[in-house]
């Protein structure tokens, strides 16, 4: 809710301001008619845009200084937030993909993590079944049954993660080879304009520049500073040289610790690479935060119950009179738990229902009282959870996440979908459409307004109906 | 009144759809749904206003407003961009008009 009321109020300081700067602009597309208007307007006339994969721009039209400017302004904008769109999309392909791992389908365990949540319940359902009839052979091999599924779907989920994040930084390597493709390729008609059109607009050079830096915008977060001889230097988010004039710095790779790291020159910008923008940023982020997050989670989860279960089978005595041993696979480290966790428990009778000093087939069932407890037992490696509830709440996050990702995604892909319309009836060149443009833009944008101001109010008053209601 | 209030859209069935036509900058479509959000607010806070004990009128409001909250999210993002991408526009106007002064 932090979040929801924090955008509404942003946007609702943003709107009240917005009201005066309305109205002079509602003054300056009024002011179209002018003569200098109307003189200019001929020049921008003469337009046959040019289409290059489905992207239009104003090749043949003899554009002024002013309409280079502008361009460049816009495509800057466009390639802002196509960066920031493509970045959260690979992200949310990735993260999609995580969440299938955790999503079973309805009523059965067919995703690769199988159904956790539901093998941890009946995993200790089984202890507390063996509380009514702890010598049942029947009863004991339950628990080993449900404890080898459990450790298996844990374990499936660990590797199928791992494998995930070797997938992604596959293509996150992949990514590098095409970045330095077109920063090469930019680089050279930099060259080529500097040296045919320092002053004046290049034409078809700036529009296949433009074409590239659109591409380029889509892999990775870029910044973009025109230099004095129409030449432009291009550096990544984080201010790491790509392009300067005629030269382009190599994105290498190498790998560490199993993973590819991204260096320029002998500097690795891995980390300012994350969440800096197009595929790449979108791709590290994945790899480096959100799967790690999960793998941690289900270590935690993993360790917790493989050591709760074995310690506290330690502590009781077996059907045949022995002090209890190890159900799961002990681990050594909390890293690595998940992927580790098995059952080594071949024997049921293994399984210490009674007591510390108990004979063999005493029917005692104190321990396997304490077993079943484990399940509702706060650990502080689960942050203060009984290990279902961790889990849920595991899941849970992974869950807000997404919905935080494709939120951001779906209104950075309107962005552009918007921004691509203005520089669409921009590339007309036509005076009169370009002021008719951006009205409807102030137009949009006012209604748009109007919408969200009743709704904010619909929402406040609803949000107080809803206490009431809980409360009665 | 009851019958006419079934007819209408769900909220967050309004939310989206304003949502995609800013995205496509649909000014009229704006306009008409801005006018239906406004309409259908008169109405909830008649029915509310005629009878204050009605709690079915109120839970189905919650209801409609938390499945429309999500949305109301997205909507509020995209006009946060909307804004920005207007500021563009403005700026590039202002350079246009100030190198026609000559």
């Amino acid at each position: 809710m932090g979040t929801i009321s924090t955008a509404f109020s942003i946007i609702s300081g943003a709107l009240d301001a917005d009201q005066a700067a309305l109205s002079i602009v509602s003054g300056n597309v009024a002011n179209a008619n002018t003569n200098g208007y109307t003189e200019e307007r001929a020049t921008f006339q003469e337009n046959s845009p040019v289409t290059i994969n489905g992207q239009t721009y104003g090749d043949g039209v003899t554009e002024t200084g002013a309409t280079s400017v502008r361009d460049r302004v816009l495509e800057e904008r466009i390639d802002q937030q196509q960066q920031m769109a493509s970045d959260s999309s690979a992200r949310l392909g990735v993260l999609n993909t995580m969440q299938t791992l955790f999503t079973p389908d309805s009523g059965s365990s067919s995703s690769t993590g199988g159904d956790i949540g539901t093998d941890i319940t009946n995993f200790f359902d089984a202890f507390s079944t063996l509380e009514g009839s702890p010598t049942s052979n029947a009863d004991r091999q339950a628990v080993l049954s449900d404890g080898k599924i459990l450790a298996g779907d844990i374990s499936n989920a660990a590797n199928a993660l791992t494998e995930q994040q070797s997938a992604v930084d596959q293509e996150a390597s992949s990514v590098a080879g095409q970045v330095n493709s077109l920063t090469s390729a930019i680089a050279q008609l930099n060259q080529q304009i500097q040296s045919t059109s320092p002053n004046s607009d290049a034409g078809t050079l700036e529009d296949q520049r433009q074409y590239d830096l659109n591409q380029l915008s889509q892999l990775i977060g870029i910044n973009q500073i025109t230099t004095e001889d129409n030449g432009l230097t291009i550096t990544t988010t984080s201010g790491q040289v790509l392009v300067a004039g005629n030269q382009s710095v190599q994105l290498t790779t190498g790998k560490v610790n199993g993973l590819t790291h991204f260096f320029v020159g002998n500097t690795d910008i891995t980390s300012q690479l994350e969440g800096g923008g197009g595929e790449l940023g979108g791709y590290l982020t994945a790899r480096d935060s959100d799967i790690p997050t999960a793998m941690s989670a289900l270590d935690n989860l993993a360790y917790t119950i493989s050591t709760s279960v074995n310690t506290q089978n330690s502590a009781g005595t077996d059907l045949d009179g022995n002090a209890g041993a190890d159900i799961f696979a002990a681990p050594t480290q909390v890293g690595g738990s998940a992927q580790a966790m098995s059952v080594v428990m071949t024997d049921p009778n293994g399984i210490a229902a009674a007591a510390s000093g108990a004979a063999a087939n005493s029917g005692d069932n104190s321990n396997a009282v304490l077993l079943a407890g484990i399940a509702s037992q706060a650990s502080t490696q689960l942050n203060g959870l009984p290990p279902n509830s961790y889990y849920s709440d595991m899941v849970t996050a992974l869950g807000s996440t997404i919905t935080e990702v494709q939120t951001e995604n779906t209104a950075q892909t309107a962005s552009v979908t918007q921004l691509t319309t203005q520089r669409n009836s921009l590339s007309q060149v036509n005076l009169n459409d370009e002021a008719a443009s951006l009205t409807n833009l102030e137009r949009s944008y006012q209604a748009a307004g109007q919408f969200f101001t009743i709704m904010n109010a619909v929402m406040a008053s609803a949000i107080n109906l809803g206490d009431q209601t809980a409360v009665s | 009144m009851a019958g006419e209030q079934k007819e209408m859209p769900e909220l967050k069935q309004l939310v989206r759809e304003a949502s995609e036509a800013l995205a496509r900058l649909d000014a009229e479509r704006l306009e008409e749904l801005a006018q239906c959000c406004k309409a259908l607010n008169r109405n909830w806070n008649q029915e509310l206003r005629e009878d204050k004990s009605s709690t079915p009128e109120q839970a189905e409001l919650a209801r409609q407003v938390r499945e429309a909250s999500g949305e109301f999210v997205i909507f509020t993002r995209v006009l946060q961009a909307t804004r920005a991408n207007l500021d563009v526009m403005r700026r590039l106007r202002a350079m246009r008009e100030e190198q026609l002064e000559y």
